[in-house]
C-alpha cells in the first residue's frame, strides 16, 4: 500500500465513525441480514432433514439392503446370499465398517396370520434384533408400556390398531401361523409383550414383531437367512450417493447385494420432501433478496445524505476518484466489522438451536404422516456453504451499493452541491 | 402373502368326477340324437346336482415339489357335497393332528403343535393349500359348473389309438372365473378323464392336471392319481393319490364339527 | 399553524426529495409486494398439499357410519334412506355453496384372482363421472382408460396389482369378497385402465370398480360406505362440519367427520406446516421491518439541519414533528398500496397459472407423475393480506414516529451550525 493510499484508509476508517448513527444502522442492516439468512437456511434444512428423518427413522431405514432377487415380489426364499443364508455378523460388520453408516439391522418377514382367541388377521411378521434395531428405527420405542420381545421367550408385539381388532392385553396368548420355507405350515405360541402405536394405520395393524432367530425357528430357516439390512446413515438428504458408495465397497467381498436408498424405496416420500424443499427454496430467495435489497437501500440513502460531506472534501482539494475511494473502502471496513459482529452473534445461536431445538410437542402433540412418526421439532443443520454465500453476497453488496450514490454525488460540482442546487 | 389353509383337496376331485360323470350321459345321447346345448345343459345340471348329495371317506397322499422344497403329506378326508369337508393329516408325525374344517362359510384351523383352533375368515383365504399347486378358485367355488361354463365337444376321435373325447370348456361372459377356456379329454371306453388343460384368456396354457392310475374305489371307477404341473414351473407339481376313497358313508352336518376336528385320528 | 398548511409542509416536502422518498418507499412497497406474493404462495401450497392427501382419502368431510372408521366393515354402512338424508343436507344452500363435489364410495377388502395369482386388495366401488373430479387417481393413468359411466364389469387397477396378477388392459381377473349375507362371491372384471400412483399399497391393493357393479355383487342396494366431500378450501371445513351435523342430527347412525378427525396424522402434520410457516414470515417480516426502518433512520440523520430551517421559520417543536409525521405517513401510505397493487399483480399476471416447481424438483419424480401436484396455484386470503397491509402500515408509522420526535426536539441554533 502506498501513503496515499494509506490515508484513504485512514480517511475512510474515521469517516465510519465520524457519523456513528449512520455507521451502525448499516451495520445492523448488514449483521442481522447475515442472521437471518443463515438461521432461514438452517431452518429450512432443519426442516427437511427432519422429514426425512422422520419418514425413514420408523420403520423402514434411510438405506435398505436385500439380495437382488427380493424386490419387488419378496418372496420368503430369497434371503441374502441365497437358501444358503449367509454370515450374518461378518456382513453387518462390513456394512457398519462404512463411515457413513450409522447404524444398521438385520431384518426377516413372513406372511400369515396373528390369532388370538375367536379373532384372527392377517399379519406381516417382522423379525428383529432387538438389540440393534432400536439404533435404526423408532418403531419399538412407541411402545406405551410394555416392553421389547426377548429372544428364545416367545414373545411377540403387535401394533395397536391388530391389538384392537384382536382384543389383546399385555400377557395375553398369540397364535403366530405362516408357511416356513419347507412348505410346511409354521405356528407356535406367543405372548404379548408390547403394543407399539406409530400413529400409521398400516403399520399398527398389519406388524407382529418378534426376535430374528424366534421367526427363522417358526419359519424353518437357518440362522444365517435374513431378507433384509436397515441401515441409519450420517446424511439422510445424500442417501442415493452413500448408497451408490457403499454398494461399492460391498462388491465382492460376500454375496451379491442390491442397496437402496429410501428415495427408491419411498418414491412418494421422496415427492413430499422434494416440494417442501422447493418451496422452502423459493422462500429462503425472498428471505436473502429482501435482505440484501435492506442492506442496498440502506447504504444508498446513506451515500446520498452524504452529498454535501463529499462537496467538501472535493472543494478541499480530493478528486472524484478519491472520494469514490473512501466509499469503497469504507464499504469494505463496515462489511467486515459488520459480518464479523453478524458472525458472532449468529454462532451461538445456530449452536444453540442445533443442539437443543425447541421440542412443539407441547404444542401439537406427536403424530405420524407418510408413514412416518414425526417429533415437531425445530431444528437447524449446519452448512459451509450458506454461511459463507450469505457473508459474500451481503458484503459485496455493502461494498458496491454504495458507488453508484457516490460517482453520482460526486458529478455534481463542490459549489452547486454545497448551494443545494 | 401366498399359502395358506384353505378348503381340502378332495372337492376338486368330486369336481373332477362331475366332469367324469357328464360324457357317459353324453355319450348315451350321441346314440340317440344329435346333440343339442340345451339338452345337455340340463343333463349335466342333474348330474351337478346329484353329486351335492355325496359323501365320501377317503386316504389321499399329496405330493408336492416346488422350486425350494419338497414334501410328502397324509391325510384322511370327509366332505359332505360341496359344504362340508374335513380335513387330517397324518403323516408325517410332526405335523399328524393338523386339520382344516369347512362348514358353510366357515373354516377353522386346528394345529397340534400349539393344541389351539384358529377360525380363519373367507376373506383371509388365498394362495394355495399347504403350499401345493391347487388354487383357491379349485376350492373354493360352490357355484354350479353351468352356470360359469358352455361345454361343445372339440374332438371325436382316437388319440394313440384310444377312443377319446375331447371338450372345450369356455367361460361365460361374466363368470367369475379366471380362466379363458379349460380343455378336458376323456375316454370313451370307460369315461374316465386322462387330461385337463387351464388356459388363460390370451389362450396360454398356464397349468396341466393328468389323471392315472384307473381303479375301483368305494364301487366306482376313479383315476387314482391326479397331478397339477404349472407351465411356467415345470419341475414343480402337487400329485394326489388316493389309497383308499369310499361314498355314500352316511355322513351327516353333525359329523364336521370342532370336536372333531381336535380329534386324531384312530 | 393550521393542520391543512402543515399537511401541504409534508406534502411537499415528500415530493421535494424525491430520491430519498422513493428509496425508503421502495423498501415498504417491495416488502409489503413480497410478503404478499409469497404468503399466497404458502397458503396455495398448504392448500395444494391438503388437497393431494384428501383427493386420495376420503375428502375434506367423510361421512359414515358411527363405527365404519375403526371396523371397516361392511355391516357398519350407510342405507339407501340415510344417504338420501346425507345428499338432501348436502345440497342444502348453506353448505352447497362449498362443496366443490361429493362422491359415493361403496368400500371391503376381498381377493383379486387370475390365472397366475391372487392378492388381497381393497376394492372401491365408485360414480365414475364423480369420482373423476374429486380424486386425482384417476390422473395416475399409465394404460387404457378410467372408468366412465355406463362401465359394469370394468375395474381400474395399480400396475403392481396387474404385474403380479399377469394382467394387462381387457384382461380377466375375479374379484372375491364377503357380502352381505356372509357368503363369499366372486365377481369377475375386466381391466379397464391401469394406474401408477408410486405408493406401493395402493399400486398393489387398490381397485376401483363402478358403484351400481358392488351393490348388485354385495347385495346392498343403494348402500355405501363413505360419502366423502370436498369443498372449496379446507379451511371450510370446520364450518361445513358443524353445519351437517346439525342438519343430520336425528339420523340415526351417520357419524360426520372433518379430515382433521378422520386422519389425526395429516391433521398434525398440517399443524407443524402452519408453524414452519407461521415462522418463516416471521423472519421475513422482521426483515422487511428492518429495511424499512434502516431506510428511514437513513433519511432522518441527514436532515438535522432542514428540521432546524423549519423552526427557525416559525414551526413550533410540536408543528415540525408534526410536518415529518406526515410525510412519513404520506410515504407509508403511498408505500403500502403501491406494494400491495404490485404484489397482487406480480403473483397475479406471473402465476395465476400457478407455479411449476417441478423444475426445481429431482428428475425422476416428475416423471412418474405422482399424487403431488408440484404446480403450486398462489391463493390470496383476505384475512393475510389484510394483515400484511396492515402490518407494514404500522411498521411505516412507527419507523416515521422516530424522526418525527427528533425533529420536535430540535434545538434550532445547534442545528443550523452544521450542514447536517
Amino acid at each position: 500500500m502506498t501513503d496515499r493510499d494509506a490515508v484513504w484508509w485512514r480517511v475512510a476508517w474515521r469517516n465510519l465513525w465520524r457519523n456513528r448513527g449512520r455507521t451502525l444502522v448499516t451495520a445492523s442492516a448488514l449483521a442481522l441480514g447475515y442472521l437471518s439468512a443463515v438461521v432461514m437456511v438452517g431452518l429450512t434444512d432443519g426442516m427437511s432433514a427432519e422429514l426425512v428423518e422422520n419418514g425413514t427413522r420408523l420403520l423402514s431405514g434411510q438405506i435398505q439392503i436385500h439380495a437382488p432377487d427380493y424386490l419387488p415380489e419378496r418372496s420368503m426364499h430369497a434371503t441374502i446370499g441365497g437358501d444358503a443364508g449367509t454370515d450374518v455378523a461378518a456382513l453387518l460388520a462390513r456394512i457398519d465398517a462404512d463411515p457413513d453408516v450409522m447404524a444398521s439391522a438385520p431384518r426377516l418377514y413372513g406372511g400369515g396370520l396373528v390369532s388370538a382367541g375367536e379373532r384372527t388377521e392377517a399379519g406381516l411378521l417382522l423379525g428383529i434384533d432387538p438389540e440393534r434395531e432400536p439404533r435404526v428405527t423408532t418403531l419399538l420405542s412407541t411402545m406405551d408400556g410394555g416392553r421389547t420381545p426377548r429372544a428364545g421367550a416367545h414373545e411377540v408385539a403387535v401394533g395397536s390398531e391388530m391389538a384392537r381388532q384382536l382384543q389383546l392385553g399385555l400377557g395375553d396368548e398369540v397364535i403366530l401361523v405362516a408357511p416356513a420355507a419347507d412348505g410346511s405350515l409354521g405356528n407356535d405360541l406367543y405372548t404379548l409383550t408390547g403394543i407399539f402405536h406409530t400413529g400409521t394405520p398400516a403399520i399398527d395393524a398389519s406388524y407382529a414383531v418378534i426376535p430374528l432367530p424366534d421367526l427363522q425357528l417358526l419359519l424353518a430357516m437357518a440362522p444365517g437367512r435374513i431378507h433384509e439390512v436397515a441401515l441409519d446413515v450420517t446424511r439422510p438428504w445424500d442417501t442415493d450417493a452413500i448408497a451408490t458408495d457403499l454398494a461399492r465397497r460391498l462388491q465382492g467381498s460376500g454375496p451379491p447385494l442390491a442397496v437402496r436408498s429410501w428415495r427408491q424405496l419411498r418414491p412418494e416420500l421422496a415427492q413430499s420432501v422434494d416440494l417442501m424443499d422447493s418451496m422452502n427454496f423459493l422462500i429462503v430467495i425472498i428471505i436473502f433478496g429482501m435482505a440484501v435489497f435492506g442492506v442496498a437501500n440502506t447504504m444508498i440513502i446513506g451515500t446520498f445524505e452524504r452529498k454535501k460531506e463529499f462537496a467538501v472534501v472535493r472543494a478541499l482539494g480530493s478528486t472524484a476518484t478519491g472520494v469514490g475511494r473512501t466509499v469503497v473502502y469504507e464499504g469494505i471496513m463496515l462489511g467486515a466489522l459488520a459480518l464479523a459482529a453478524g458472525a458472532l452473534i449468529t454462532a451461538p445461536v445456530m449452536w444453540w438451536w442445533h443442539t437443543a431445538p425447541p421440542d412443539l410437542s407441547w404444542f401439537v402433540g406427536s403424530f405420524s404422516w407418510s408413514g412416518a412418526q414425526w417429533r415437531p421439532i425445530l431444528r437447524v443443520e449446519y452448512s459451509t456453504e450458506t454461511p459463507l454465500i450469505s457473508a459474500a453476497a451481503l458484503f459485496l453488496t455493502s461494498v458496491f451499493a454504495a458507488i453508484y450514490p457516490a460517482w453520482k454525488a460526486t458529478r455534481v460540482p463542490p459549489a452547486d452541491a454545497l448551494a443545494d442546487r | 402373502m401366498t399359502d395358506f389353509p384353505l378348503y381340502p383337496i378332495p372337492r376338486a376331485a368330486l369336481r373332477r368326477l362331475a366332469r367324469a360323470a357328464l360324457p357317459a350321459v353324453l355319450a348315451g345321447l350321441t346314440f340317440a340324437a344329435p346333440l343339442q346345448a340345451q339338452t345337455a345343459r340340463e343333463i349335466i345340471d342333474r348330474v351337478d346336482r346329484l353329486l351335492r348329495g355325496a359323501s365320501s371317506h377317503g386316504k389321499v397322499e399329496m405330493r408336492i415339489k416346488t422350486e425350494h422344497w419338497s414334501r410328502s403329506l397324509e391325510m384322511e378326508v370327509w366332505s359332505l357335497g360341496t359344504e362340508y369337508s374335513l380335513v387330517r393329516v397324518t403323516a408325517p408325525p410332526r405335523e399328524a393332528g393338523t386339520a382344516t374344517l369347512k362348514a358353510g362359510q366357515e373354516v377353522w384351523n386346528y394345529l397340534p403343535r400349539v393344541d389351539r383352533t384358529i377360525k380363519v375368515p373367507p376373506s383371509l383365504m388365498m394362495g394355495s393349500w399347504m403350499g401345493s399347486h391347487f388354487t383357491n378358485d379349485d376350492l373354493v367355488k360352490e357355484s354350479r359348473i353351468v352356470d360359469d361354463y358352455d361345454i361343445e365337444i372339440a374332438f371325436d376321435g382316437e388319440r394313440d389309438g384310444v377312443p377319446v373325447w375331447e371338450f372345450t370348456l369356455t367361460p361365460k361372459p361374466e363368470a367369475p372365473v379366471v380362466w379363458g377356456r379349460i380343455e378336458e379329454q376323456v375316454r370313451k371306453a370307460d369315461l374316465m378323464p386322462t387330461w385337463v388343460h387351464y388356459y388363460d384368456e390370451d389362450g396360454t396354457l398356464v397349468r396341466t392336471m393328468t389323471f392315472s392310475d384307473y381303479k375301483r374305489m368305494g364301487g366306482r371307477l376313479v383315476p387314482a392319481e391326479m397331478r397339477v404341473v404349472p407351465t411356467d414351473k415345470p419341475d414343480e407339481s402337487t400329485a394326489l393319490i388316493y389309497h383308499e376313497l369310499e361314498f355314500d358313508v352316511g355322513l351327516t352336518p353333525d359329523f364336521f364339527s370342532l370336536r372333531n376336528l381336535r380329534a386324531r385320528s384312530r | 399553524m393550521k393542520l391543512y398548511a402543515l399537511l401541504l409542509l409534508s406534502f411537499r416536502s415528500v415530493g421535494r426529495n424525491t430520491r430519498r422518498s422513493i428509496l425508503t418507499a421502495t423498501a415498504m412497497a417491495l416488502g409489503l409486494a413480497l410478503l404478499i406474493f409469497s404468503r399466497s404462495i404458502a397458503e396455495g401450497g398448504h392448500e395444494q398439499w391438503i388437497d393431494s392427501a384428501v383427493r386420495l382419502g376420503t375428502g375434506h368431510v367423510a361421512i359414515q357410519a358411527p363405527e365404519y372408521l375403526e371396523t371397516g366393515r361392511l355391516e357398519h354402512r350407510l342405507d339407501s334412506t340415510q344417504v338420501r338424508r346425507v345428499v338432501r343436507a348436502l345440497e342444502d344452500t348453506a353448505v352447497a355453496g362449498t362443496v366443490r363435489t361429493w362422491v359415493p364410495r361403496l368400500t371391503v377388502s376381498g381377493l383379486a384372482s387370475s390365472a397366475s395369482s391372487a392378492l388381497p386388495v381393497r376394492i372401491e366401488g365408485v360414480d365414475p363421472a364423480r369420482e373423476r373430479v374429486f380424486s386425482t387417481l384417476p390422473d395416475q393413468l399409465v394404460e387404457g382408460r378410467y372408468l366412465e359411466p355406463g362401465d359394469r364389469l370394468h375395474a381400474f387397477v395399480g400396475e403392481e396389482l396387474a404385474r403380479r396378477l399377469d394382467l394387462k388392459v381387457g384382461g380377466r381377473f375375479v374379484l372375491t369378497a364377503q357380502v352381505a349375507s356372509g357368503q363369499v362371491e366372486g365377481q369377475m372384471m375386466r381391466v379397464a385402465g391401469i394406474f401408477h400412483t408410486g405408493i406401493q399399497e395402493m399400486d398393489e391393493g387398490l381397485v376401483h370398480v363402478p358403484l351400481e357393479t358392488m351393490r348388485r355383487w354385495l347385495g346392498v342396494p343403494g348402500a355405501v360406505t363413505t360419502i366423502a366431500v370436498l369443498l372449496d378450501s379446507s379451511r371450510e371445513t370446520e364450518a361445513t362440519v358443524s353445519i351437517l351435523r346439525q342438519e343430520l342430527d336425528g339420523a340415526r347412525g351417520v357419524r360426520v367427520m372433518g379430515w382433521r378427525q378422520a386422519s389425526p396424522e395429516m391433521d398434525s402434520a398440517v399443524r407443524i406446516d402452519d408453524y414452519g410457516d407461521y415462522l418463516f414470515h416471521t423472519i421475513l417480516f422482521a426483515i422487511i421491518a428492518l429495511a424499512v426502518l434502516n431506510a428511514v433512520m437513513m433519511s432522518v440523520l441527514g436532515r438535522k439541519r432542514e428540521f432546524g430551517i423549519l423552526q427557525a421559520l416559525g414551526l413550533t417543536g410540536g408543528e415540525t414533528g408534526l410536518v415529518v409525521l406526515g410525510e412519513g405517513l404520506f410515504l407509508t401510505a403511498a408505500s403500502g398500496l403501491l406494494g400491495m397493487v404490485a404484489g397482487f399483480v406480480f403473483t397475479w399476471v406471473f402465476f395465476r397459472h400457478g407455479l411449476d416447481f417441478s423444475a426445481f424438483m429431482s428428475e425422476g419424480m416428475s416423471a412418474s407423475g405422482g399424487v403431488i401436484d408440484p404446480v403450486i396455484v398462489p391463493v390470496f386470503r383476505y384475512d393475510q393480506v389484510l394483515l400484511s397491509v396492515a402490518s407494514i402500515l404500522v411498521i411505516g408509522t412507527l419507523a416515521s414516529l422516530y424522526p418525527a420526535v427528533r425533529a420536535s426536539k430540535l434545538d434550532v441554533a445547534e442545528a443550523m451550525k452544521f450542514e447536517q
